[in-house]
C-alpha cells in the first residue's frame, strides 16, 4: 500500500495510520513517539522528492481551496506573520487494545479525560498568509503543470484560470494607472486583507465576518493556519516564506455558537475556530516544511549554472532595459541595478552590513507620472515580492506601518512593514506636502527612518517593543534629497527621453529575473592585494574629506561587492573597484 | 453540608488533650470553611479518594513520627485525627471514643483497621499517610538554619509553625511556603509536590486544618497553603505536555486581566412545588446538576427545582494572560503566552505590564466539540491553577513612589537576585587580570578608539560610593561625563549604548527636553482634582544614569535646573501647594556638539561649547572626542571595514562579554562592592593632587595656572572607587588612584588644556578663560593704551580702529592681533572712560 503515489495525494492520513501501526507492531512503545516522528516522514520525502511527486501536489490558493478535497495533500506557499503558540493534543491513544493516532487530523472520536493509556503531544500554530507584495506572474508559475489527480481537469483548468483573472485584478487594483481614480480605496481594500486580525476584532457581528469572507475570496487572499509537527522552534522564524506540504482540513471544527459563547473557556485560550473560521482559513497539518528563497517563485529552474559570459549578456540586456526605463539615464541605471541586486549579508552590532537603499531625486508631479510608473512596473516584472507607498501626511497620519499585538484577540495585527526577506519596497515621497503630523506620524516616520538605517522594524507589543531584524530593498522616489528617508545613496535623476519600457521578450524577462534572484547571493572575497587597494583609497578619501564617515566607506565596500557580483564574480577586481570609484565620482558631480 | 459535618467536629473539637479551650462553635464554622475550601481549589478529590484515607493517616503519622518527634505526641495526633473527620464528613462514623484513647493503644488500633487499605494517590506509590506525616514535621519543625544555630531547637518553634500563628493573629487566609525550606529539609517531599501537585497540597491543607485549631479554636478561616520559590523555574516556551499536572514555576509579564467572574461553588435549590430547599450542592467537574425531582419524599415532583440565586455561595474568579518577557524571545519569534486561573485572594493582584513570577499548577482541559455536546476534540485549553504570584523585577520599574523606590533599593537586596552560580561566575570573572581591559573592550564593541573615554564611562558605570555624614553633608558617588566632539564621532551610539547598560536610565534629547521634563512637574489629577507630581528624566533616572543627547542644544532654562541635580542630587520644586525635594542621585552623562559644527582647536573648550563655566566644573570628566585627521586610525578603519563585507564577519569578534553578562557584572558590583580607601590609596591621593596643584606654579613666572581644585579631588576619590569595584574589590588600592589621576589627566589635557600653551589650566573650565589669556589680553591693553597715548591728542580727531590695528601690528610684529580682540581691548579702554567709541570710530577723551 504504502509507496503508491496516490496513496500520498488522496490519502495521505492512510499512510499516516499505515506507517504508525508498523512503527507499532514492530513493538515500539508510543510513549517513544513523544515529539518525535516513528516514520511518517520519510515515505514522504521519498514520494514528493524522489519521485517528483511534490509538481503533483495542488497549490492551495484561494481559487484552489473551493475544489480540494479534505484530508489530501496540498503545499501552501506563504509567510509566517503570526505565531500562535502551542496546542497539546492527544497524539496516540488506545482504542480498546489497539494503538490509534491522531496526528496530522483534527479531531478523532478518542474518549474523554485523561487516561493512561493516552499520549498527548504538542504542535505548534503558525498563522500564515500569501507573501505579501507577492506579484502575480509567481503564482501562475505552475500553470503548465497542471495536476491531473484529483478532480476533473476541465473543471481545475477553468478554477485556475479564474484565479488567475483575480490575480490579475488584484494586481491592477494595486495600481495606482489612471483608470483607477480612487487610488486610496484599492489600498484600503489591501490593507483589509492584509490584516485579517483587524477585522477579527469585530469577530462578535457575524455580518463583517461574512464580509470577509467574500472580500477574502474575492481578492484572492488566502491566509492559512499550519499546524506543525516535532519541528526545532528555532527553524520557524516569524516572516520567513515557507512551502508547507500537508494535509488540509476545511470546515471540520464546528463553529462555535454565538450564544454559547463561553466566557471561561474563551479567557483560557483565544478560540481559534472563531477567530479563524475554519470556511475562511483552511487548517493545514503540515507533514513537511522547506523555506522558499525568492527563486523558488521563479517558473522556470536554469537547470544548468550559465557562464560568466551568458552572466554578463544578460547583465547587459537588463541594464538596457532599466536605462529605457529610467528615460535614458545610465547613471541611475546602475545604480539601480545595484540597488536591486542589494541584501543584507551580515549584521554586525546593529549595523546591517550589504544593505543599499537608493533615493532618486529631482522627480516632480510630471516625471513622476511618466517615469515613476514605468519604474513601478518594471520593478514589478522583475521582482516576486513588491510594495509601494505613496507617501502622503496623511498616509503617514494614519497608516499602521509597524505590526502590532493585539491583546484583546491575542493576535499581532499586521503591518504593511511586515515583509519577507527580499521583498523590495517603493516609497513614493513626491505626493508629500507641507502638513502636521500627529504622534503615529512621527512614529511611522521614525519606523520607516529605521528601517532604513538598520533593516529592522520595531514590532509593537503595546508594554514593549521589540526589534525585528529584515532585508527589505528600498528605494525612494523624492524632489529633493529625502530628508525623512535618509538613503545610503542619493542619486539625482536626469532623464533625457521617455522610452518605452514594455517586454515584449518573456525569455529575457525570465532571464532576467533568473538573473536578479540567484546573482545577489554569490559569496564574496577581497583578495589580499585588493585589500591593500581598497584600503589605501578609503584612507585617501577619508584624507581627501573629512565629512566621510564609516557609512560612506562602508557604502562603497557594498557597492563594490555588488558591481563584482553584478559579473557574475565572487571576488572584487580592480578593474570592478575603478567602477566602484568612477560611478561614486560621476554622482557625486550630480550633487553638485 | 456545614449540617452534616458538624457533629463530628463537636466530637473531636474538645478531645485534643491540648486544647485550652474547646469551642464547638470555632469548629462547625471552620468546617464549613473546609468544604469551601475543598470545592474551591477545585481539586479532583473525588469523596472516595479523599474519604478513605484519613482514618488511617491518624495512624500512619503518629507512628511514624513515633521515633523522631519530641513533641507530646498525642497532640499531633489529636489533631490529625480531627481533620480527619472534618476532611471527610461521609465517613463521620469515627466514633468519638477512639479519639480518647490513650496514646499506646493507638498504633493497634489503626492496624487493625488499615492494614488491609494502604491509601495511595491514585496512580502512584505514593502513599497519603507518608506524605502527611512528613508534611506535619516539615511545618512543625523546619527551622532557618540560623535561627536554629542561634537558638536552643526544644525552645524555639519551628519558622512555619511561627508563621501560622501569625496568620492566624492577622486572620489571613493563607500560608506562604518557600519550596526552598521544603527541598532543604525534606527533598523527597518536594520533589513528589512538584509531581504531584494536586494531592500533596490537598494533604498540606489538611495538615493546616488539623493543625489551626489548636492554635486557636475560634479561628473560622481556612488557610490555604501557597508554595512559592520553586528551585526551577520553567520557561514558558518549554511547557510541553509532560509538564501537565505538575508544579511550575513561570516568569512573565501579565498583559490581560479578565473582569472578575463570580464562579458558583455551592447551589441550594428550591422545589416549586413544596418550597422544599435542598442542601446546598457542590459543584462536581465544573458544573452542577439540577436535580430532576425533588428531593423531599412527600413532594417527588418532577422537573420542579429551580436555583436560588442569593442562597448560593459564589466565589471570584479571574482569567490572567501571562506573557513571556522580551529577553525570553528567541530571535524571529512571538512572545508566547499562557493563560493563569487566579481565586479568591490572588484576583487583580496583578495588573497588565506587572512582570511577575507566578508558582502554580500546569492543567489541561480538553476541548468540547460543542457546548451541549459530550464529545470532546482531540485538543487541550492549557492553564496554570495559579497558587502564588509575586511581583519581580522592580528595579526596572518606574520609581512612582521615591520613598518607596528607596525601600525596594535599600532593604530589598532579593530584587535583582543572582543565584549562586551567577555570582561565581562573576566573581570568577573579575579575578581575572585584564578584568579592567576586557570591560573597556565589551563596552561598545563597535566603537574604535576612545578606549580612555570607555574607561571613563565603565566607571561611570560602577560609580562611587555615596557619602553622607552626620552634619547632613552629603558627597555625591555619581560621576558626571561630559562627552564633546566632532559629528559623526559616535558619541550618541556610546550614549545609546550607556543607556542600554544602565540598570535604570533615561535617554532624552536636549533639544526636546524642557526644564520640567528633566526634573518634575507638577499637575491636576484631572478626576479627584489632586495636584500631583509628576517626575521628569533625572527623577526617574534616580540611582541609574541619565544621558542627555545634544546638550548643548538645550535651552538655558532647562540647563540651570542641572545645577542643583548634578550637585546636589535632588530636585526641589516649590509650586502650586507643593513645596518638595525630590532624589536624583543620578550620573550625567551629556554629549554636546561643538558651537560651529565642528571643534575649532584653536579656540578653548569654553569657547567652543557654549556652556557655562559652573555647570562645566560639574562635570568629573570631560572628553573633547575629535575627528583628528590621522591616518593610523583611518586605516584602521578602513581595515575594519574591509573585513566586515567579507563572508564572516563573525571571524572578527574577539573574546568580549556579551550585553547581559555585563549588565549583571555592573548590577552585582554596585548592589555588592562598597570599596573604601586604604591608607595607601589615601596617602597617593593626597601626594598626587599636591602634585598636581604644584604643576601651575611655574617658577619664575607671575602666570598662576590653577590645574586642580577641590572638585578634583572629589572626582577623583570616586573614580578610584569605581575602579576598585570593578575589580569586585572592598579596598580601593594604589593602583586605583593611579589609574584615576591618567583618567583624569587624560579628560583634562583633552578639555582644560590651554591651547597656546599646551599647560592644563583648570581655570579655562572653571572661569571660562586661561590664565596665559588673561595675560595676553592684558598686553594688549596696554599697547593699545600706549598707541592711543602716542597718536591721538585729548579731543583730536578720531582714528579709525582699522587704522588702530595697522599700527599695533607696525610696532609688534610677532604678535598676531586680531580685530575682535582689539575691539574688546578698546572696549575696557572705553569703559575706563579713555577713549570714546563711536561705531568704528575711536576717540580719546
Amino acid at each position: 500500500m504504502v509507496g503508491l503515489p496516490y496513496d500520498f495525494l488522496v490519502n495521505p492520513l492512510g499512510a499516516v495510520r499505515s506507517t504508525f501501526e508498523k512503527a507499532i507492531s514492530s513493538g515500539s512503545n508510543p510513549a517513544s513517539f513523544d515529539g518525535k516522528d516513528w516514520g511518517a516522514l520519510e515515505p514522504f520525502q521519498h514520494f514528493l522528492f524522489d519521485q517528483n511527486g511534490l509538481s503533483k501536489v495542488p497549490i492551495l490558493n484561494a481559487s484552489s481551496v473551493k475544489w480540494v478535497q479534505p484530508n489530501t495533500l496540498v503545499r501552501f506557499r506563504g509567510m509566517i506573520q503570526d505565531m500562535l503558540g502551542n496546542e497539546f493534543y492527544v497524539g496516540a491513544y488506545k482504542d480498546g487494545s489497539t494503538w490509534k493516532t491522531t496526528k496530522f487530523m483534527d479531531s478523532s472520536q478518542c474518549p474523554a479525560g485523561f487516561s493512561p493509556d493516552m499520549r498527548i503531544w504538542e504542535r505548534r500554530l503558525l498563522y500564515c498568509v500569501p507573501v505579501p507584495g507577492q506579484n502575480s506572474w509567481t503564482e501562475s508559475s505552475r500553470l503548465g503543470e497542471m495536476n491531473h489527480s484529483a478532480e476533473g481537469t476541465s473543471e481545475n483548468r477553468q478554477k485556475r484560470c479564474r484565479m488567475d483573472e483575480n490575480a490579475a485584478d488584484h494586481m491592477d487594483l494595486l495600481a495606482p494607472s489612471d483608470e483607477l481614480q480612487n487610488y486610496s480605496g484599492g489600498k484600503k481594500l489591501k490593507d483589509e486583507q492584509l490584516s485579517p486580525g483587524l477585522q477579527s476584532q469585530n469577530i462578535s457581528t457575524v455580518a463583517t465576518s461574512s464580509l470577509s469572507t467574500v472580500c477574502n475570496a474575492s481578492r484572492g487572499f488566502l491566509p492559512c493556519l499550519v499546524k506543525i509537527y516535532d519541528t526545532e522552534e528555532s527553524e520557524l522564524k516569524l516572516n520567513d516564506v515557507f512551502e508547507f506540504i500537508g494535509v488540509i482540513t476545511l470546515g471540520t471544527e464546528h463553529k462555535v455558537d454565538k450564544d454559547d459563547y463561553d466566557e471561561f473557556s474563551n479567557g483560557l485560550s483565544e478560540d481559534l475556530s472563531f477567530q479563524f473560521p475554519p470556511d475562511m482559513v483552511p487548517r493545514l497539518h503540515c507533514v513537511i516544511h522547506r523555506k522558499l528563497a525568492v527563486h523558488d517563485f521563479l517558473h522556470t529552474y536554469h537547470v544548468l549554472e550559465p557562464t560568466t559570459h551568458q552572466i554578463k549578456e544578460i547583465r547587459t540586456a537588463l541594464l538596457n532595459h532599466l536605462t529605457v526605463a529610467l528615460g535614458n539615464d545610465g547613471v541611475a541605471a546602475h545604480f539601480l541595478l545595484l540597488h536591486l541586486l542589494s541584501k543584507v549579508h551580515a549584521r554586525v552590532d546593529s549595523m546591517a552590513v550589504g544593505k543599499l537603499s537608493l533615493n532618486l531625486t529631482g522627480f516632480n508631479r510630471e516625471s513622476m507620472s511618466i517615469f515613476g510608473n514605468q519604474l513601478r512596473l518594471t520593478v514589478k516584472s522583475l521582482l516576486p515580492f513588491t510594495e509601494y507607498i505613496p507617501l502622503t501626511v496623511e498616509y503617514l497620519n494614519t497608516a499602521s506601518l509597524a505590526p502590532k499585538k493585539d491583546y484583546e484577540i491575542n493576535r499581532l495585527v499586521p503591518g504593511v512593514l511586515q515583509l519577507a526577506e527580499g521583498s523590495h519596497l517603493m516609497i513614493d515621497e513626491t505626493q508629500l506636502e507641507v502638513g502636521t503630523l500627529s504622534s503615529l506620524g512621527v512614529e511611522n516616520a521614525r519606523l520607516l527612518k529605521n528601517l532604513m538605517e538598520l533593516q529592522k522594524v520595531e514590532y509593537d507589543f503595546k508594554y514593549y517593543k521589540m526589534d525585528m531584524t529584515t532585508d527589505v530593498q528600498l528605494l525612494i522616489l523624492s524632489e529633493g534629497k529625502s530628508n525623512i528617508l535618509p538613503a545610503d545613496l542619493v542619486v539625482p535623476f536626469q532623464p533625457s527621453s521617455v522610452g518605452s519600457s514594455a517586454i515584449t521578450d518573456m525569455d529575457a524577462l525570465e532571464a532576467w529575473r533568473w538573473y536578479l534572484s540567484n546573482v545577489r547571493s554569490l559569496p564574496h572575497s577581497i583578495e589580499t592585494e585588493m585589500q591593500q587597494v581598497v584600503e589605501n583609497d578609503l584612507v585617501a578619501a577619508k584624507q581627501a574629506d573629512r565629512n566621510l564617515g564609516s557609512q560612506d566607506l562602508s557604502r562603497l565596500l557594498t557597492i563594490g561587492r555588488l558591481i563584482s557580483a553584478s559579473y557574475g564574480e565572487t571576488c572584487l577586481s580592480l578593474e570592478h573597484w575603478q567602477m566602484v570609484k568612477e560611478l561614486e565620482r560621476l554622482r557625486r558631480e550630480r550633487l553638485r | 453540608m456545614a449540617s452534616d459535618s458538624s457533629p463530628v467536629n463537636f466530637n473531636t473539637g474538645p478531645s485534643s488533650p491540648d486544647d485550652s479551650f474547646s469551642s464547638p462553635i470555632g469548629n462547625t464554622v471552620s468546617s464549613s470553611g473546609d468544604g469551601f475550601r475543598r470545592r474551591s481549589r477545585r481539586r479532583s478529590s473525588t469523596p472516595s479518594e479523599m474519604a478513605t484515607p484519613p482514618r488511617q493517616r491518624a495512624r500512619m503519622v503518629s507512628s511514624e513520627t513515633t521515633p523522631t518527634a519530641k513533641e507530646p505526641r498525642s497532640r499531633r495526633r489529636g489533631g490529625g485525627r480531627r481533620a480527619s473527620g472534618s476532611e471527610a464528613p461521609p465517613v463521620a462514623a469515627t466514633p468519638s471514643s477512639t479519639d480518647d484513647i490513650p496514646p499506646s493503644t493507638e498504633p493497634g488500633d489503626g492496624d487493625d483497621m488499615d492494614e488491609d487499605h494502604p491509601t495511595f494517590v491514585w496512580g502512584t506509590n505514593i502513599s497519603v499517610d507518608d506524605v502527611k506525616g512528613a508534611i506535619i514535621r516539615f511545618l512543625r519543625h523546619f527551622r532557618d538554619r540560623q535561627a536554629s544555630q542561634s537558638e536552643g531547637d526544644f525552645h524555639t518553634e519551628g519558622k512555619y509553625a511561627e508563621v501560622i500563628k501569625r496568620v492566624l493573629e492577622i486572620e489571613g487566609d493563607s500560608l506562604d511556603v518557600d519550596a526552598q525550606d521544603l527541598f532543604n529539609y525534606d527533598t523527597d517531599l518536594y520533589t513528589k509536590m512538584v509531581r504531584y501537585p494536586l494531592e500533596v497540597l490537598a494533604i498540606f491543607d489538611i495538615v493546616l486544618m488539623e493543625m489551626v485549631p489548636q492554635i486557636n479554636p475560634l479561628f473560622e478561616k481556612h488557610i490555604q497553603t501557597r508554595i512559592f520559590n520553586l528551585k526551577t523555574s520553567t520557561s514558558m516556551r518549554n511547557l510541553n505536555p509532560s509538564d501537565i499536572e505538575r508544579m511550575v514555576s513561570l516568569k512573565g509579564m501579565i498583559i490581560r486581566c479578565s473582569s472578575i467572574i463570580p464562579e458558583i461553588r455551592e447551589a441550594i435549590f428550591r422545589c416549586l412545588v413544596c418550597g422544599y430547599y435542598t442542601d446546598p450542592l457542590a459543584i462536581e467537574r465544573g458544573r452542577i446538576t439540577e436535580p430532576t425531582i425533588c428531593l423531599k419524599e412527600e413532594c417527588q415532583a418532577r422537573n420542579s427545582m429551580t436555583l436560588v440565586h442569593n442562597r448560593c455561595r459564589f466565589a471570584d474568579k479571574q482569567i490572567v494572560r501571562l506573557q513571556e518577557t522580551p529577553d525570553e524571545i528567541p530571535e524571529g519569534g512571538t512572545p508566547h503566552t499562557v493563560s493563569l486561573l487566579m481565586h479568591d485572594r490572588l484576583v487583580d493582584t496583578g495588573k497588565p505590564g506587572d512582570r511577575v513570577e507566578v508558582t502554580g499548577i500546569y492543567r489541561a482541559m480538553s476541548v468540547r466539540v460543542g457546548p451541549t455536546q459530550r464529545t470532546v476534540k482531540s485538543l487541550f485549553k492549557t492553564y496554570i491553577d495559579c497558587l502564588h504570584i509575586k511581583k519581580t523585577d522592580k528595579s526596572r520599574m518606574v520609581a512612582e513612589d521615591l520613598t518607596e523606590a528607596e525601600n525596594r533599593l535599600g532593604g530589598n537586596v532579593d530584587d535583582l537576585s543572582f543565584d549562586e552560580a551567577k555570582v561565581e561566575e562573576l566573581k570568577e570573572l573579575s579575578k581575572k587580570p585584564d578584568i579592567y581591559d576586557r570591560l573597556t573592550r565589551s563596552l561598545a564593541p563597535n566603537i574604535w578608539e576612545l578606549d580612555d573615554v570607555k574607561k571613563g564611562l565603565l566607571c561611570q558605570l560602577f560609580g562611587g560610593n555615596a557619602l553622607k555624614l552626620a552634619s547632613g553633608a552629603s558627597f555625591r558617588g555619581d560621576i558626571n561625563i561630559l562627552l564633546v566632539g566632532d559629528p559623526g564621532t559616535s558619541k550618541s551610539q556610546l550614549l545609546q549604548y550607556i543607556h542600554k547598560l544602565s540598570p535604570r536610565g533615561i535617554y532624552t534629547s536636549g533639544r526636546g527636553s524642557s526644564a520640567v521634563g528633566l526634573t518634575a512637574y507638577v499637575t491636576k489629577d484631572p478626576e479627584t482634582g489632586e495636584t500631583v507630581l509628576e517626575s521628569g528624566a533625572l527623577v526617574l533616572s534616580d540611582r541609574g544614569i541619565c544621558c542627555i543627547d545634544e546638550f548643548d542644544k538645550m535651552s538655558e532654562n532647562a540647563r540651570s535646573m542641572l545645577h542643583e541635580v548634578m550637585e546636589q542630587q535632588t530636585v526641589s520644586i516649590a509650586k502650586a501647594g507643593i513645596v518638595a525635594s525630590l532624589n536624583a542621585r543620578t550620573s550625567v552623562l551629556a554629549c554636546a556638539n561643538p558651537s560651529g559644527s565642528r571643534y575649532n582647536p584653536r579656540l578653548s573648550v569654553i569657547d567652543n561649547i557654549h556652556l557655562p563655566p559652573t555647570l562645566l566644573s560639574r562635570f568629573d570628566l570631560i572628553y573633547l572626542i575629535l575627528d583628528k585627521a590621522d591616518e593610523q586610525t583611518d586605516r584602521r578603519l578602513a581595515k575594519h571595514i574591509v573585513s566586515l563585507h567579507f563572508d564572516n564577519p563573525e571571524g572578527i569578534e574577539q573574546d568580549f562579554l556579551d550585553l547581559h553578562t555585563l549588565t549583571s557584572y555592573v548590577s552585582y558590583a554596585r548592589k555588592n562592592i562598597h570599596p573604601k580607601l586604604s591608607d595607601e590609596a589615601a596617602e597617593e591621593l593626597t601626594r598626587g593632587y599636591v602634585e598636581l596643584r604644584r604643576r601651575g606654579n611655574f617658577p619664575g613666572s607671575s602666570k598662576k595656572v590653577i590645574t586642580a581644585t577641590p572638585r578634583q579631588i572629589e572626582s577623583l576619590i570616586r573614580l578610584s572607587e569605581a575602579l576598585a569595584r570593578i575589580r569586585f574589590s572592598e579596598w580601593v588600592e594604589k593602583g586605583d588612584v593611579l589609574e584615576s589621576f591618567r583618567l583624569l589627566e587624560v579628560a583634562m589635557q583633552q578639555s582644560a588644556t590651554d591651547h597656546s600653551t599646551g599647560t592644563i589650566d583648570m581655570d579655562l573650565i572653571t572661569t571660562g578663560v586661561s590664565a596665559s589669556e588673561r595675560m595676553r589680553r592684558e598686553s594688549l591693553l596696554s599697547a593699545t593704551r600706549n598707541i592711543i597715548m602716542e597718536k591721538m591728542q585729548l579731543g583730536g580727531p578720531s582714528m579709525r580702529l582699522a587704522e588702530l590695528l595697522d599700527e599695533l601690528k607696525k610696532k609688534n610684529p610677532d604678535n598676531e592681533v586680531h580685530l575682535n580682540n582689539l575691539r574688546n581691548a578698546v572696549s575696557t579702554l572705553a569703559s575706563e572712560g579713555f577713549v570714546a567709541i563711536h561705531g568704528d570710530n575711536v576717540k580719546r577723551i
